[in-house]
């Protein structure tokens, strides 16, 4: 059969997988600390045809040989770790990590999980929790009286209770980097688990070897870029399309095969 | 038996060919730092008995396209493109050790701090490029890469990529779809290729080329049927011609 149309599959599947990755990116433009994946292709193995009997025309054994790629295959997805504008917002308790860094949460497995998402909220018992209700690591409990609640540059968590003037220190957030954030497992949830690719986590203060500060009052947007989605939305769509037609090519010599060999 | 035959059989092979190139060519359409196969069709000689005029048609491809693709802005710190010509050194699969070419410049970390692309090591001047834990990365034009360590207050150099710039004509892809010379040798580093951090060079395929070229080999595979329909008429003449 003719090896053009799996070669011409290979093709219109990648571009199918990107329009995926795409319109994922595109639906989360508004996710907070949401961060875009990249899908990167790569080309297949190559046959590498040497034909020992083609001769040059003065006698010597040309180099020349056929290689036949077999179309392309999607390496992976790749979360890009840029950051996403700062919005803010005013709440106190939204916090952005301007800079490197998650925040540790318990995660749903009962393993660490790492987030950037900062719109931390207050369990019953008081303890500061993510928007879904994950507690962050390490445990901070604010005390019923709290009337104001800030948070330093430093994630050093202070409140002020009614009759005291002065601001009462309850915690202290602490930020988590890896060496290689791209290999991250994103949990979905705006959740993110060490693996293997991502190395060990190093935690550390806010603002300090390398970590980001710190911003209360603000939050981390998505860092998808639309027109960039949509620039690349149409590059898959007509990559797909032309894959189709060397298909439909392929096929069309196979019939014309099929009735020149009655 | 007619030598017609055989000798559109070898055209119409040589066609099938030809689009499984023009075919992986356009699957990689989107491949980062592709670089297009070129193929070309080549006479090989029928000794023996007969007419002189028997050459059976074969495809050839193991030219790569030199061109240039666009770059696109990526934002990535780890993203590289090599401006103008040039290559970077990567390791091969395998023992061998001997490096592979390639101008695809989407870099990544592994946990021990190599830099990787895909699964080839990265090579700098003194073999792979391994990065320490870092704040900042930055790439200078001439490949040289920094970095900003825990809370060190100045840029301390890792390494310098290696870039290498021999003529396309020496290079062939591997397997693995990287660029090799083809005499084996090893080119040394070439100071005056430059990079951009950033930035990522997307492939060099030209979709118009290759439709053009889908188009005119399929046509060219129904002119083959023509013939074959052709030597098969006059065969069956013959045949006629003794029966009655």
């Amino acid at each position: 059969m003719n090896p053009a149309m799996w070669i011409s599959k290979t093709g219109v599947q990648a571009q199918d997988a990107k329009l995926q990755a795409i319109a994922n990116n595109l639906a989360n433009v508004n996710t907070v600390g949401f961060k875009r994946d990249r899908v990167m292709f790569e080309d297949l193995f190559y046959q590498v045809e040497r034909q020992p009997g083609a001769q040059a025309e003065d006698g010597t054994a040309a180099p020349t040989g056929v290689q036949l790629g077999n179309g392309t295959r999607m390496v992976g997805t790749q979360k890009v770790f840029t950051n996403g504008s700062l919005q803010t917002t005013g709440q106190s308790m939204d916090v952005a990590i301007v800079g490197n860094g998650f925040l540790q949460v318990e995660g749903p497995n009962g393993r660490p999980a790492y987030t950037r998402a900062g719109q931390l909220n207050l369990s019953p018992e008081g303890r500061l929790t993510t928007a879904l209700g994950q507690r962050l690591q390490p445990e901070i409990t604010v005390p019923v009286n709290a009337k104001s609640l800030t948070i330093g540059e430093n994630g050093v968590v202070s409140i002020t209770v009614a009759d005291n003037a002065a601001p009462q220190e309850i915690g202290q957030l602490r930020l988590t980097q890896f060496v290689n954030p791209a290999g991250l497992l994103a949990l979905g949830d705006n959740l993110y688990q060490e693996t293997g690719a991502s190395g060990a986590p190093t935690e550390g203060v806010p603002g300090e070897n390398g970590l980001g500060k710190l911003k209360q009052g603000a939050l981390e947007g998505s860092n998808v870029q639309v027109v960039e989605e949509m620039v690349d939305m149409i590059a898959a769509q007509r990559t797909y399309e032309m894959n189709t037609k060397v298909l439909s090519a392929a096929d069309n010599m196979l019939q014309v095969l099929a009735q020149a060999a009655r | 038996m007619d030598a017609l035959i055989y000798t559109v059989m070898s055209g119409a092979e040589r066609i099938q060919r030809a689009q499984a190139v023009h075919a992986n060519n356009l699957a990689n359409m989107e491949t980062a730092g592709f670089r297009a196969n070129l193929e070309q069709a080549g006479a090989a000689q029928v000794k023996g008995y007969g007419y002189d005029a028997r050459h059976l048609a074969k495809a050839r491809s193991d030219v790569v396209s030199a061109r240039a693709g666009s770059q696109r802005d990526t934002g990535r710190d780890l993203d590289l493109a090599v401006e103008g010509e040039g290559l970077f050194a990567v390791t091969q699969d395998g023992p061998s050790g001997r490096e592979a070419y390639t101008r695809s410049g989407n870099f990544t970390v592994d946990a021990d701090g190599t830099l990787r692309l895909g699964r080839h090591a990265v090579l700098g001047e003194g073999g792979p490029i391994v990065l320490p834990p870092h704040d900042k990365l930055e790439v200078q034009a001439d490949g040289t890469i920094s970095v900003l360590s825990n809370g060190q207050p100045e840029l301390q150099t890792v390494d310098r990529l290696k870039l290498v710039k021999p003529p396309f004509s020496q290079l062939t892809k591997n397997e693995a779809g990287l660029l090799v010379t083809r005499d084996g040798s090893t080119p040394a580093a070439d100071p005056a290729v430059q990079v951009a951090k950033g930035k990522l060079e997307s492939s060099n395929v030209s979709a118009v080329e290759e439709m053009v070229a889908t188009m005119n080999l399929a046509r060219d595979f129904e002119l083959q049927m023509r013939l074959y329909k052709a030597a098969d008429g006059m065969a069956d003449t013959g045949n006629r011609l003794v029966r009655e």
